[in-house]
């Protein structure tokens, strides 16, 4: 028996050294070819000596005429150049919301308030359990005040209390963190999908900052959980046309008014997994900033399967047959995400993909429009790509579908996987959360490159590329502060209740 | 007394207050023989603020700190079920504390004033244990506001799970943690010492039975003692130097509750905390019922001088030996109500720790002391309850809670002897 793993040992590693001398010859082609050019060059000048060198100098008979349009030329063009390049957008600093301890929900308080309200519906209360016991979800996750009720009270007052709480805390921090003055944010843009009064929350945001009057505010509802990076898409798109700016971009999502209160099952899932969570983002194009900022953006994609009936009807909002208002997850769910991820990567691969994985993937793909149609479509390594994946954690069976989709590593997915069970769903916030993991465990490298993938109804699938600017030492208070050393925990397939 | 009154408690609404950090899971808190003695009975307390340190409640500090005291009591959290042989237990699965919040029509001077009994029971949350108790809080919290400021702070449990002094340091707990200081009594969730439990038998599947309620309609009062009365009687009476406190008012009621009910009435049940009369003393934070309740009998006793009556009372309690309450211990099981079968006496010396009333230094604010500690025991048999509890004031004064049936309480509230020492009567009802 020894013998025989042997064999495949030793082919596996084999193959490895392939894989890896093929990997370092495509990426690095340039270099291998201009290495032998600039040898020669060398060899050639070392052997010419230095009289020769100037007779081949004076020959050229440059004039001053000839030297001046040639350096004017010069100056030209890379004055064109730096004018033109995009300017350098960085994530100086965020901040995630912390629930209060008395916001937290224990399974068995979740179960035993779900009896207590829909008394009349032991099935519902069984499917609600079943949910949670598969969910991810651990006993640290919090739901907002006004749903520790019983019978819950969600009144508008609640949902602007609750607004206020969570923005009100994540931006205090925010300013605490950065040194920042509410008087200098240029920009403002606040994302909360199913909450959005009047006056809106980015005009509370002012209100409460005091914030100047000429701000380019911006409220965005009604976009899913992928409105986080839909938000830094318009940032972004700003910070081009305005100098020497920030933008503070507020992620959340308010539960409150959106508890579902009937029983039909299907609307009763996000009951069980949306919870309380916020993020403040701080991001500018200030040259001076680019000591300090954590992050770099280096590509923003967004997908939108919008035009496929299936995919918009996926994720619905309506009443049920008793009146209340719910959100609808149909059950094609899992299957549409996967391609709405694949148009996805299908844009960003190109971007991120080093050269030895886009030849392999142009290879196999002329392999299957030419010769086979039936070989495997080859899927690229986003591993080589990528040093971190932040999958928004919208549910175990999403983070599920990803890890096996792109063949990512148990601890590729565990900042997602823990930020599940420790914050539950937050929505468009909970990409925060996990970047925050990953910088609690101290793994975020000078250089490292993190992918941030979010879905949202509709149906879009967006993808936010940053390249870490600084070394980031463990941080003393986050939301992570408490409790990273308890993770990663193992999470059951299924826990007992 | 006897009027009907409309309500003058709302309760405006219902929360589970959560622990703050999870706790162990498959944690299990057993019963003794002892706690399963007390399933008749229900433990009220109630705690009087004359400022309330509840603001908008959703966010209070108050809020946090109880969360952060509830992981230290996993067993006030859990909920009761059942094993597969029939004994009842605790499983400690964090489901929470049912808050209710409610308001008071009137201000907390008038209700000391002009409440009874059955008025401050509308002041605490109480349901009885359902078939199916898995969605059945069995502690409860109330908080109370009344108009114009001032709070009262209920908290009922079953007695099965806790006695008074149990829910006392809770309480007090709380108000530590509130103001970040070191818990001084630390919850402790050992079992009774062996040296108690060797002769007991194995804890029995408790039975089905549910006696019929008690039927007799109860009053209750509260007569406030100060130092100068127990002082005063000292002098006039020549009591014996080591008369306690509650010597002298326990005699003085067990002899004036005897005239009043016409029996010669001469057994009487004390109930005493054993926690620190063991040869290894239980801290007070031991969680659960440390109760030792023993029978004291005098014959004529309504005609006994209170000097007589006070001395045995005092070598009763400073004979309890640890071998008396084992034996006393095993009798519990036959036993089905504990207090009220006979006429009992509640001793509550031993919250007095180092002179200052453990009860009253429960503080949430600085300069914010209770003004006043309710006690109050549910289905408590015919015979009557007499409570001895420390004044909020230092020293030798007392204050004394009675249950009896009613007409027994209102020819007591007008009794010459007891009304000599100038009591203040709350709580009675009286307008």
């Amino acid at each position: 028996m020894p013998q025989a793993p042997m064999p495949e040992l030793t082919s596996s590693v084999k193959l490895k050294y392939v894989k890896l001398g093929y990997q370092y010859l495509v990426n690095h082609f340039l270099s291998f070819l201009l290495i032998p050019i600039m040898a020669i060059g060398a060899v050639e000048l070392l052997r010419m000596g230095p009289e020769e060198i100037l007779n081949v100098w004076n020959s050229l008979e440059f004039d001053l005429v000839q030297v001046l349009c040639t350096s004017f030329f010069v100056i030209f063009i890379s004055t064109v150049y730096f004018m033109s390049k995009p300017r350098t957008i960085y994530l100086v600093d965020y901040s995630c919301y912390k629930p209060p301890v008395t916001c937290r929900v224990p399974f068995a308080t979740f179960m035993e308030h779900s009896r207590l309200i829909l008394k009349d519906k032991p099935k519902s209360v069984e499917f609600q359990m079943r949910i949670l016991e598969r969910s991810g979800l651990g006993e640290e996750t919090s739901l907002p005040p006004a749903i520790h009720y019983i019978p819950p009270t969600p009144t508008m007052d609640a949902a602007r209390s609750e607004a206020q709480l969570v923005i009100f805390t994540a931006m205090d921090d925010l300013f605490k963190k950065t040194g920042l003055k509410p008087k200098d944010v240029d920009i403002l843009i606040v994302n909360c999908s199913l909450f959005s009064p009047t006056p809106s929350l980015s005009a509370m945001v002012i209100n409460k900052y005091k914030l100047r009057s000429n701000i380019k505010s911006v409220n965005l509802s009604g976009m899913g959980c992928s409105a986080g990076l839909i938000s830094v898409d318009l940032a972004r798109d700003l910070l081009q046309v305005h100098p020497n700016s920030n933008a503070i971009i507020v992620s959340t999502e308010i539960i409150t008014p959106n508890y579902y209160q009937g029983n039909e099952r299907a609307m009763l899932l996000p009951n069980c997994l949306f919870r309380m969570g916020a993020a403040a983002i701080l991001m500018s194009n200030r040259r001076s900033d680019r000591w300090r900022a954590k992050y770099k953006l280096s590509h923003l994609v967004r997908t939108h399967r919008g035009s496929d009936d299936k995919s918009f009807y996926c994720v619905y909002e309506q009443e049920d047959k008793e009146g209340h208002v719910g959100i609808n997850l149909s059950k094609d769910l899992m299957a549409i995400a996967g391609e709405a991820l694949k148009a996805n990567i299908t844009t960003i691969g190109p971007l991120v993909l080093p050269a030895s994985e886009q030849l392999l993937f142009l290879l196999s793909l002329i392999g299957r429009k030419i010769f086979n149609p039936k070989l495997k479509p080859y899927i690229p390594d986003f591993k080589l790509a990528f040093e971190h994946f932040c999958i928004h954690a919208g549910g175990r069976a999403v983070i599920d579908e990803l890890q096996k989709n792109l063949q990512l590593s148990g601890e590729h997915v565990e900042a997602s996987r823990m930020t599940l069970h420790r914050f539950g769903n937050t929505s468009s916030s909970s990409l925060w959360y996990e970047l925050s993991y990953i910088e609690s465990k101290g793994r975020m490298r000078r250089g490292d490159r993190v992918w941030q993938i979010a879905f949202g109804s509709g149906f879009k699938c967006n993808s936010a590329v940053w390249k870490c600017n600084r070394t980031i030492k463990t941080p003393k208070d986050g939301p992570w502060s408490d409790c990273i050393d308890r993770y990663p925990v193992f999470i059951p397939e299924v826990v007992k209740l | 007394m006897g009027i009907v009154q409309e309500n003058r408690v709302e309760v405006k609404s219902m929360l589970t207050a959560v622990s703050s950090k999870p706790s162990r899971s498959g944690r299990v808190h057993p019963f003794t023989t002892l706690d399963n003695a007390m399933s008749r009975h229900t433990l009220h307390v109630i705690v009087y603020y004359p400022r309330s340190p509840f603001g908008s409640f959703d966010l209070d500090s108050v809020r946090i700190s109880l969360s952060e005291l509830l992981s230290m009591y996993p067993p006030v959290v859990g909920r009761v079920a059942k094993t597969p042989d029939g004994i009842l237990e605790v499983k400690c699965n964090d489901a929470g504390l049912r808050t209710l919040k409610a308001k008071v029509c009137v201000g907390i001077d008038e209700w000391l004033r002009s409440a009874d009994g059955h008025d401050e029971s509308d002041l605490t949350a109480w349901e009885d244990m359902p078939e199916d108790p898995s969605t059945w809080a069995p502690f409860r919290l109330q908080i109370n506001e009344f108009e114009g400021g001032g709070v009262a702070i209920g908290l009922s449990c079953p007695h099965r799970q806790a006695d008074a002094t149990t829910l006392t340091v809770l309480l007090k707990s709380w108000t530590e943690a509130q103001r970040r200081r070191c818990l001084v009594h630390p919850p402790s969730f050992s079992p009774l010492p062996s040296i108690l439990t060797d002769d007991t038998d194995a804890v029995k599947p408790n039975s089905a039975s549910i006696s019929e309620p008690i039927s007799t309609k109860t009053a209750t009062a509260t007569f406030r003692f100060s130092s100068s009365a127990f002082k005063k009687y000292v002098e006039e009476e020549g009591i014996f130097p080591k008369a306690s406190p509650l010597d002298v008012f326990a005699a003085l009621f067990w002899t004036r509750v005897a005239l009043v009910k016409r029996k010669s009435h001469d057994r009487v049940c004390m109930c005493v905390d054993f926690r620190r009369l063991l040869p290894n003393p239980l801290p007070y934070g031991f969680f659960g019922n440390a109760l030792n309740f023993s029978s004291l009998e005098m014959t004529n006793v309504a005609d006994q001088g209170i000097v007589h009556v006070a001395r045995l009372i005092n070598d009763h309690v400073t004979n309890l030996t640890v071998e008396k309450i084992r034996s006393d211990l095993n009798r519990v099981g036959e036993q089905e109500l504990m207090y009220g079968r006979d006429l009992t006496i509640v001793n509550m010396e031993h919250m007095i720790v180092e002179g200052d009333p453990m009860m009253y230094d429960a503080v949430f604010e600085d300069g914010v002391r209770p003004v006043h500690v309710s006690y109050r025991i549910g289905n408590v048999g015919g015979e009557g309850v007499i409570m001895v509890m420390p004044s909020p004031e230092k020293g030798f004064g007392r204050v004394v809670s009675v249950t009896l049936p009613e007409e027994e309480m209102s020819k007591l509230l007008v009794d010459q002897e007891i009304l000599r020492f100038e009591p203040k009567i709350i709580l009675s009802g009286v307008k």
